[in-house]
């Protein structure tokens, strides 16, 4: 944090590192889920206007299958880099899951209907933060090991019956759409439409948050950066 | 050698003398005939005032199938010169085609006074008749097409008659059929007369016809005698043969008179369209029930990626026949059918090299039911009402998020009063 951030008020959220990881998750995950609905609901016109516009069903498994390369490679990349690197390991620590996040969300849950009196109290991240690194993180890999298979359908078919090849394809198809939910109903709501960031929280494209903003949502985190003497 | 050929000479002059003598004095002759008929503008007129032609061109005449014959042999009783001559009777030689010909749709309604339909000399011509073997013949394979036209393209004569409309002789004309004989000039191609008969032409739904449903297998088997062999083997031909009307027969696949090339994109059988051409029937709820055939093949094929790909024009994706065969397909359950479990390896090793024993194992596009597929279905539910209940449970929590935030708008601290900024 520079003394002009400070001097501002501004506390670094995300790194470059990864905000790019952030930047090229979203583009991926979006051409990917283009693509990818337009196949598994082509009987649907409008996938059927999204498949001609990538130039027929030949291009479109390009278009998917470069985006997939790229999607894996941002994951192992950045496995990677939360298992070895300096910045990395901290941040892993902070996203296990423990007994504290189950009580977080019953007690937000208190909260709200207003049973209780005060709203948990979260460190970096709370328990939506978790939950949403943690779904991505193993619906990409699922999605990752179904999509594999199926590319690879000359190898898989040495190995596997059809019946595992068809199942593959259906969890492959309904991944997606489980993970486009998750991105829908819980990503764009905490990060763009909730109350306390709307229009959207900026840290995914300064990589900075108001110290403010970090008292009020993230306030285990601002007492400890105030006690390491960083604000 | 000399003393051979004068009295051979002599005999043979007494003979024509003998042969011809008499016939002169009580008919004329060809030469007699022609001096009035040899005059270009001889000509009578009609009593609805429609002047015709009696010029006889006695070239064409002399070079047609008859023309060392004389005018009397038709014109039976002709004198020179002449009233109005009884009509020339084609079957007082041609029996066996008068026969014919008298049983057919064209024969049935002359019988009946009709005068527009085509008789004798409609097809065959009058004075130039010339055999269907010879190229400059109406009949010639090559020029029948047009000889049948000359009637079936008249609209008036189509509506009058209740035939088959214009579309159907521009579809034969453009069809493999019409093509390769108009523009290939192929003799081996069907014409009209090889398909509906030349004199016992019928309609189509008279049992006798060569065109009835039941007929059409023999019928097209007469030129593709070695796809028939195999048709009457498959299931098709099989249950055709047993009388199953319902059965396909060449026509259903291939069309009528549309009949096209495998590689044409308009062809029913051309790759991309064969999804549509085989559940015409197999989608039908009628025969799956009736016949106990799966169901849903259509829509379970249409979702696999060979169909999509197929859709989108990869014809290079397997379709139905790619599987089942074309001609010769089999119930799976017979040893011999191409998708019988036994020979899956095989029939998908045609595409994927690597489907073994292993790939065999498992349904190949089925109605995903639980007694089908079961895996599938229980992965396909699971998603469903995993997907379902996370999104409700979203729902419910932000919407519980929002509530709190609101009902406490006016307190401090988190989704209190500055949680509104």
């Amino acid at each position: 944090m520079s003394r002009a951030d400070l001097a501002a008020g501004n506390v670094i959220r995300m790194s470059l590192l990864f905000r790019v990881q952030h930047l090229l998750l979203t583009v991926l995950l979006t051409v990917l889920a283009i693509t990818g609905f337009a196949l598994m609901y082509h009987e649907n016109s409008l996938a059927q206007w999204i498949i001609r516009l990538e130039g027929g069903v030949h291009n479109r498994g390009i278009v998917h299958r470069v985006a997939a390369v790229l999607l894996m490679a941002n994951l192992v990349y950045h496995a990677f880099y939360m298992l070895l690197s300096r910045e990395g390991k901290p941040e892993l620590r902070q996203f296990f899951i423990g007994r504290q996040d189950i009580d977080d969300f019953l007690q937000s849950l208190r909260y709200n209907l207003g049973m209780a009196k005060e709203y948990p109290r979260f460190g970096k991240y709370g328990y939506k933060e978790k939950f949403q690194y943690w779904g991505a993180s193993v619906g990409i890999v699922l999605i990752s090991v179904t999509g594999i298979m199926l590319w690879a359908e000359e190898f898989s078919m040495q190995f596997f019956p059809k019946f595992i090849l068809d199942l593959a394809l259906v969890i492959h198809g309904y991944q997606g759409l489980l993970g486009f939910v998750l991105l829908y109903l819980w990503h764009i709501y905490n990060v763009h439409l909730h109350p306390s960031v709307f229009p959207m929280n900026p840290s995914w494209i300064t990589g900075k948050v108001s110290a403010e903003w970090l008292r009020r949502e993230h306030p285990l985190e601002y007492e400890k950066l105030k006690e390491e003497g960083l604000l | 050698m000399k003393r051979m050929i004068r009295p051979c000479l002599a005999a043979a002059l007494a003979a024509a003398l003998f042969l011809t003598a008499p016939a002169v004095a009580a008919v004329p002759g060809v030469d007699e005939c022609m001096d009035c008929h040899g005059d270009k503008t001889i000509e009578k007129t009609l009593p609805n005032g429609q002047t015709v032609s009696l010029y006889v061109d006695l070239q064409a005449y002399r070079s047609s199938v008859h023309g060392k014959g004389s005018c009397v042999t038709c014109h039976v009783g002709a004198k020179a010169p002449h009233e109005k001559l009884a009509v020339v009777d084609c079957g007082r030689c041609h029996a066996d085609a008068a026969k014919s010909y008298a049983m057919s749709s064209h024969g049935k309604a002359r019988a009946k006074g009709a005068t527009d339909v085509p008789g004798c000399s409609d097809c065959h011509g009058k004075h130039d008749i010339r055999v269907p073997k010879d190229p400059a013949a109406r009949t010639f394979r090559l020029n029948i097409v047009g000889t049948c036209l000359q009637c079936h393209k008249d609209q008036a004569l189509e509506q009058k008659y209740n035939l088959p409309g214009q579309q159907v002789m521009i579809a034969y004309q453009q069809s493999v059929h019409g093509m390769a004989s108009s523009k290939g000039g192929l003799t081996g191609s069907a014409v009209c007369p090889d398909c509906h008969g030349n004199h016992t032409i019928l309609p189509g739904d008279d049992p006798k016809s060569a065109t009835f449903r039941q007929n059409i297998p023999t019928l097209c088997g007469k030129c593709h005698s070695g796809i028939l062999e195999k048709y009457e083997a498959s299931v098709h031909g099989r249950g055709m043969r047993a009388g199953i009307a319902e059965s396909p027969v060449c026509t259903d696949c291939h069309g009528e008179h549309t009949i096209s090339r495998i590689s044409d994109p308009s062809s029913p059988v051309f790759a991309r369209n064969i999804p549509k051409t085989c559940s015409g029937c197999h989608d039908k709820e009628g025969i799956s029930s009736r016949y106990a055939l799966p169901k849903k093949r259509f829509s379970s094929y249409m979702d696999s990626f060979h169909g999509i790909a197929v859709e989108y024009g990869m014809t290079k994706a397997a379709n139905c026949a790619s599987c089942h065969g074309v001609h010769e397909i089999l119930p799976a359950s017979d040893p011999a059918s191409s998708v019988n479990k036994a020979n899956l390896p095989e029939t998908c090793g045609k595409c994927h090299p690597n489907a073994g024993p292993n790939f065999a194992k498992g349904n190949v596009h089925v109605e995903v039911s639980p007694s089908k597929a079961m895996g599938v279905f229980a992965v396909r539910l699971f998603y469903t009402l995993f997907i379902g209940a996370l999104a409700i449970l979203f729902a419910l929590h932000v919407g519980l998020d929002l509530y709190g935030r609101w009902s406490r708008r006016k307190e401090n601290g988190p989704g209190g009063k500055e949680g509104q900024s």
